[in-house]
């Protein structure tokens, strides 16, 4: 019974993403993971040259931390998302509900599905990819596979952690935040004055013992976590105290707003946005990235012999980049199905959302920015840094409104999709990310070259705007 | 007094004028046939009845006459307007009951119907009437994702009531619905007729299609296997129940 189950997880997500996407963009994601596998060994020696070996074996020790930890969170904390944009959503996971299956059971089934289904449609095909890299370049094809066995406990680890962090988060968060610091209090106890992970540590040293407990960490994260899930139903209460009407104030004022779109929709979007509590999220899915940002930033500065200084406009150009995040929470919050018994289109709502990003939502940056500013002393930097900001946040979310409309999160996980928000994205960012780190060297040259940059920058994010009603007037909310 | 506006032109049925026109349509999805070359013809001031078992093709058609998906072949006119080009100009002639109670999740039913006037631009004056009609003021102040799907539909047949319009489609209205609402809804339909409105209901419901249809479609698997007047078919002492087993059997 268990292998039927976890043969019909499977199917169901494969399923489910290529109902994000097409079955082609679905199913090429795999081989743009192998070409990645393929370039990271062909560049490894400039990357080694550049960083130094072991600092380069730290970061991909990191990164699959890191993507085990997001693979998991997408699929432990994903539910209630995924019914929020469709509506119900009936996945197996819900079996337990009606049929003699304990949760404690289909939860566990469902970690081993996530696991199984990423070293499928990632691990994998990236180790392919690495394995014809190895036959250009001197890396010898053992070697190639034994660290990427390390690789591959460091990826479990990130998912279990997930998993762990789930089984929590089902009591309350409270238990899940004290639950995490007690694992990164142990974890950090353990490897302190050793490498990261366990596994790292034996490829580098041959220390024995340190890989069992690198092999034993994602077990006993996964063990904890199933023995924590319990039998329990939701005790969530319904909200029966009034909420106050507030469409009529905010139609009133946003009434100023009726040339972008119908000031109605945005108050109804205003009101989601408040009730929903998802400028909280926001803010908080904020900190993940930057985080890690600043934590690589932290270790480059220690890894490398030459001292790289991510500054305020650096950090303009991430933050301004988030702004999708920012857009695909506003695509998050409810079903547009309701919209389509209504005399409006997709664009109307599009652009309800557009206007929420930049009226609303815009303190979230803003305060990040600020701090950042403030941290680094570099207070000089903010006006240049926010410029920057708001011209990569509007380019960025016009062009990924105009290409995923109202479902951002499914239509990226099309390759095609996410192969053209890739190409859109990273050039711009690379030559400001450049610029903001000379900015010392050649002011005011710099300072032309971003102003030109944000120029077109800006009329293109006008280009993309204008495309929305052209491309989205006749869709459907299905 | 049961609220039901005066829709222009008032007078019922005078020149059969048609409201609903589908020639030769057809709809494919990758190899499915959902639709085989469908031909129909609904009348102003008509109470029609789409009926058919599950997955024999209701929801699509209905999607297609409410421009939410485009045919794959031949062609949908509602009020003359090609339904999959003049979006525009036929939203705001009809009104919709989608198959799934699906109202704005953080809404309080009050707003839901501001939304909706706010959006159709007509006067709002008469939301507490629909509030008090369908029972939904003692939700005031509570948000729809909070609401039973009983509570859900009666907002979203409110939503529809509210709208003043002379099309109305309706997508299996009457389930989750308790007896007593499911007939205070079927009175409002007919008196709604009555006026001069026309209703296009799908429905697999046929106790409540024998109640309130004039003329009713049978579908299965994909094509309209049967057309129907609900008064021949008394005269021919058959009910829609035999003639229906008899037809997707």
């Amino acid at each position: 019974m268990n292998k039927l189950i976890l043969f019909r997880m499977l199917q169901e997500e494969v399923r489910l993403n290529t109902s994000f996407a097409s079955g082609k963009g679905f199913f090429s994601f795999p081989i743009l993971v192998l070409v990645s596998g393929l370039l990271a060994v062909l560049f490894s020696n400039v990357m080694i040259d550049d960083m130094g070996y072991k600092e380069y074996l730290q970061i991909l020790h990191i990164s699959a931390i890191f993507y085990g930890l997001f693979a998991g969170s997408l699929a432990f904390f994903g539910n209630e998302f995924l019914e929020r944009i469709f509506g119900y959503f009936g996945l197996i996971l819900g079996l337990s509900a009606t049929q003699p299956i304990t949760q404690r059971k289909i939860t566990l089934l469902y970690f081993c599905k996530e696991i199984i289904f990423y070293t499928l449609f990632t691990m994998i095909p990236a180790l392919l990819g690495a394995l014809i890299g190895s036959n250009y370049t001197d890396i010898n094809v053992i070697n190639l596979l034994i660290f990427s066995f390390t690789l591959y406990i460091s990826f479990c680890t990130g998912i279990s952690f997930s998993y762990y962090l789930s089984s929590f988060y089902r009591i309350s968060t409270i238990y899940a935040i004290t639950a995490a610091f007690i694992f990164l209090a142990l974890y950090s106890t353990l490897f302190y004055g050793n490498e990261i992970t366990g596994s790292l540590d034996w490829y580098l040293y041959g220390n024995n013992n340190l890989l069992l407990l690198g092999l034993a960490i994602p077990a006993i994260l996964s063990l904890t976590a199933t023995l924590n899930i319990q039998e329990h139903n939701s005790n969530g209460s319904i909200n029966v105290i009034g909420y106050k009407n507030r469409f009529d104030e905010y139609t009133q004022t946003y009434s100023w707003a009726r040339k972008m779109t119908i000031p109605g929709i945005i108050a109804k979007e205003r009101i989601d946005l408040e009730r929903s509590k998802t400028g909280t999220k926001m803010f908080f899915s904020f900190l993940f990235p930057l985080g890690f940002l600043t934590f690589m930033n932290w270790f480059l500065d220690k890894g490398l012999p030459i001292q790289i200084d991510f500054n305020t406009i650096f950090y303009g150009v991430m933050i301004g980049f988030f702004g999708t995040m920012l857009y695909s929470w506003l695509n998050s919050i409810d079903t547009p199905y309701f919209y389509s018994t209504l005399p409006i289109q997709v664009s109307d709502i599009i652009r309800a959302r557009l206007f929420l990003f930049g009226t609303i939502t815009w303190w979230i940056p803003l305060i990040f920015m600020a701090l950042i500013s403030y941290l680094s002393n570099e207070l000089n930097l903010l006006p240049i840094g926010l410029i920057v900001m708001v011209t990569v946040g509007i380019y960025i979310v016009n062009y990924t409104a105009m290409s995923t409309g109202l479902k951002t999160n499914s239509a990226l996980f099309d390759a095609f999709v996410f192969i053209k928000f890739f190409l859109i994205s990273v050039p711009p960012m690379i030559a400001m990310t450049i610029l903001s780190l000379a900015i010392n060297h050649k002011p005011s040259t710099i300072l032309v070259a971003l102003s030109i940059i944000c120029g077109i920058l800006s009329l293109l994010s006008l280009t993309f705007y204008r495309g929305i009603d052209t491309k989205w007037n006749n869709e459907s909310f299905d | 007094m049961m609220k039901v506006l005066s829709l222009e032109p008032s007078k019922k049925c005078l020149d059969n004028m048609s409201v609903i026109n589908c020639s030769n349509l057809s709809k494919k999805y990758d190899e499915v046939e959902a639709l085989k070359k469908i031909d129909l013809e609904v009348n102003e001031g008509e109470f029609f009845g789409l009926l058919g078992p599950n997955g024999a093709g209701k929801t699509t058609l209905l999607k297609i006459l409410t421009c939410q998906l485009k045919p794959s072949e031949g062609k949908a006119e509602v009020f003359g307007l090609e339904t999959s080009k003049e979006f525009t100009s036929i939203k705001p002639k009809i009104s919709i009951v989608p198959e799934q109670e699906s109202p704005p999740s953080f809404l309080t039913p009050r707003e839901v119907l501001e939304l909706v006037t706010n959006i159709r631009k007509i006067d709002n004056k008469d939301i507490d009437y629909w509030l008090e009609y369908f029972e939904l003021e003692a939700m005031e102040g509570r948000v729809c994702r909070n609401l039973s799907r009983g509570q859900k539909q009666k907002v979203m047949l409110a939503s529809a009531f509210i709208s003043e319009t002379k099309l109305m489609f309706l997508d299996e209205p009457f389930i989750n619905l308790d007896p007593i609402v499911q007939s205070k809804v079927r009175e409002w339909l007919k008196e709604y007729v009555k006026k001069g409105g026309t209703v296009f209901i799908n429905t697999h419901l046929l106790e409540n299609a024998e109640r309130l249809c004039d003329r009713a479609a049978i579908i299965h698997q994909g094509k309209i296997q049967s057309l129907i007047t609900l008064d021949d078919l008394r005269k021919q002492k058959l009910t829609l129940e035999e003639l229906f087993h008899e037809i997707v059997k």
